[in-house]
């Protein structure tokens, strides 16, 4: 799909994890429009979780241009991810790790805040805003080791949020949440979609999704075998049909 | 720079001699617990083991020379600490196995040298070196290890967000924008200056104990990294003024004696630790 004023724009991307004798992504070339809301769909090790990381440039890109939010992902890729929101997958903390909710959310403005200076007023209003979007305010000041996996997982969506982030990555981010946890976030979603912000998502959930067209690309061994926008009722027969052709075990 | 001693504590302490070691003891005692605190809480604490080794290492083979063995302590702890990487891509090993094998051959060029010395009856430095030594120390030595004390608490003050980041999580820290690598390797080069300082007053066998235990101990009692970063340098400090003054007045080897003394903190502090007994009365 083209795509006229793309805030990601990846043309021709080969992406090698370090070590490895051929690349993980070969020869990408996606453009997504501010606003879009997308949803990345395919089987494990298909590289969608390296596809996210080729965006916000913590991987090393050995090809191709690819321009994120304006900037050059391949000269620096820190500009890029101050203005990116990035959900980790998979991600659960030591119940002894020294470091409370709002230490945690407001790590999520480090970047942004830039080296030698000190977190300011504006950056504890945005803690406290992404606290409220979330509606985690009362857990703001327990150790984050100590919450279940789905508060966790709320916690690091709210750090993401704390910068204002243009574009918003998320990598499986309902795998620890509950039906009414995911119901909420996805109603989040489409808020933050409505309001200007790119949500680029890897799911296998598809209940509950925004009620706005969704962009569906779906990916197989390191290549995008599907790319089309259909309604968000459709996104998980979509999906699974462009699966029937390879499929893992 | 000879001449520039700061004689912070002679007001205290009339005895030069015990005043030196007491200096020494606090100053090193500070900046080895401040970097115990990043070491244990970044999990990088076979790094910091194979860097003092090889700091060791490279401050024999400097007195063996006799070239500046602080410099060559330096130089040998950083090389360290950047082969690590290219180690284990280049040779096929783990990271793991790498500072195995840097720890190896670290040991085996210190006690190489240190056994040479001693043969050829420069075994009296040497001894040092192992156990370190606290009687004879230049006030410019001094004077060094208190501006590197103060370099580990800048360190800490100036990149406190960098560094909590790190902490946290190395690639949630990428993920926000900070500048991991640099300050990672930052780190690095200032657990090198730091431990190559204080190889001389604690030894080279010792220092680890400084480095990791007031962290741990730290760790007993605190639930927030911030009160880690305060307790851990007071703990050390106090242990260490103990240990010096308690050396000097009995004629007890200081650093080994303190290191014991550390050891006795540091299970008194589990016993009494109160994250200890919640998980007790869990189960
Ligand atoms: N750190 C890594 N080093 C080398 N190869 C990796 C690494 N992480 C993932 N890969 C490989 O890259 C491919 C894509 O992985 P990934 O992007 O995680 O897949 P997905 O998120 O779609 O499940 C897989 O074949 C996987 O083996
Ligand atoms: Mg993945």
């Amino acid at each position: 799909m083209t795509v006229s004023d793309p805030v990601i724009r990846l043309e021709n991307i080969y992406t090698a994890y370090e070590g490895a004798d051929r690349p993980t992504l070969a020869d990408i070339s996606l453009s997504i429009g501010k606003g879009e809301f997308v949803v990345i769909g395919g089987p494990n090790g298909a590289g969608k979780t390296t596809l996210l990381e080729t965006i916000n440039g913590m991987l090393p890109i050995t090809h191709g241009t690819a321009v994120v939010c304006g900037q050059n992902v391949r000269g620096d890729g820190v500009h890029v991810r101050c203005r990116v929101g990035y959900l980790l997958q998979n991600f659960t903390f030591d119940p002894l790790t020294p470091f409370t909710v709002e230490e945690v959310v407001l790590m999520g403005r480090f970047g942004m805040i830039g080296l030698f200076r000190k977190p300011g007023r504006e950056d504890y209003e945005a803690v406290e805003k992404a606290l409220q979007l979330l509606g985690i305010q009362n857990i703001a000041t327990r150790p984050i080791g100590q919450l279940s996996g789905g508060q966790q997982q709320k916690v690091l969506l709210a750090q993401n949020l704390a910068r204002n982030p243009e574009v918003l990555l998320l990598d499986e981010p309902f795998s620890n949440l509950d039906m009414f946890a995911r119901e909420s976030i996805n109603a989040l979603l489409a808020q933050l979609v409505g309001s200007g912000i790119t949500v680029v998502i890897v799911s296998h959930a598809f209940d509950d999704l925004p009620d706005r067209p969704v962009r569906v690309v779906v990916m197989h061994d390191g290549k995008i075998s599907l790319d089309r926008e259909c309604h968000p009722a459709e996104v998980g027969q979509v999906i699974r049909n462009a699966g029937s052709v390879p499929r893992d075990a | 720079m000879p001449g520039v001693y700061l004689g912070m504590l002679e007001f205290l302490i009339g005895n030069t001699i015990i005043c030196h070691a007491v200096e020494a003891m606090l100053f090193a005692s500070i900046a080895c617990a401040i970097l115990g605190v990043i070491i244990t809480q970044v999990q990088i604490s076979s790094i910091g083991f194979t860097m003092a080794h090889a700091a060791f290492a490279g401050a024999a083979v400097g007195m063996f020379l006799s070239v500046n063995a602080t410099v060559t302590a330096i130089i040998a702890g950083v090389l360290v600490a950047f082969l690590i990487g290219p180690l284990s891509d280049k040779a096929r090993v783990s990271p793991d196995t790498a500072l195995g094998l840097l720890f190896g051959i670290s040991m085996a060029v210190a006690i190489f040298f240190i056994a040479y010395m001693q043969t050829l009856g420069r075994g009296f430095s040497a001894m040092g070196l192992l156990f370190g030594d606290v009687i004879s120390l230049y006030s410019e030595e001094i004077t060094y290890l208190a501006l590197i004390s103060v370099v580990a608490v800048v360190f800490v003050v100036v990149l406190y967000k960098e560094i909590t980041g790190i902490i946290f999580n190395r690639r949630i820290a990428e993920s926000v924008g900070i500048r991991v690598k640099p300050v990672y390797y930052a780190m690095l080069f200032v657990i090198a200056l730091v431990v190559a300082l204080c190889l001389p007053i604690i030894g080279g066998l010792l220092i680890y104990v400084w480095l990791v235990t007031p962290a741990a101990i730290a760790l007993q009692f605190c639930y927030r990294l911030s009160s880690m970063f305060v307790v851990a340098p007071v703990v050390a400090a106090t242990i260490s003024v103990s240990g010096a003054l308690a050396g000097l007045e009995y004629s007890l080897p200081v650093a080994p004696l303190t290191a014991v003394l550390f050891s006795i903190v540091f299970i008194g502090a589990v016993f009494l630790s109160p994250k200890r007994r919640v998980t007790i009365r869990k189960s």
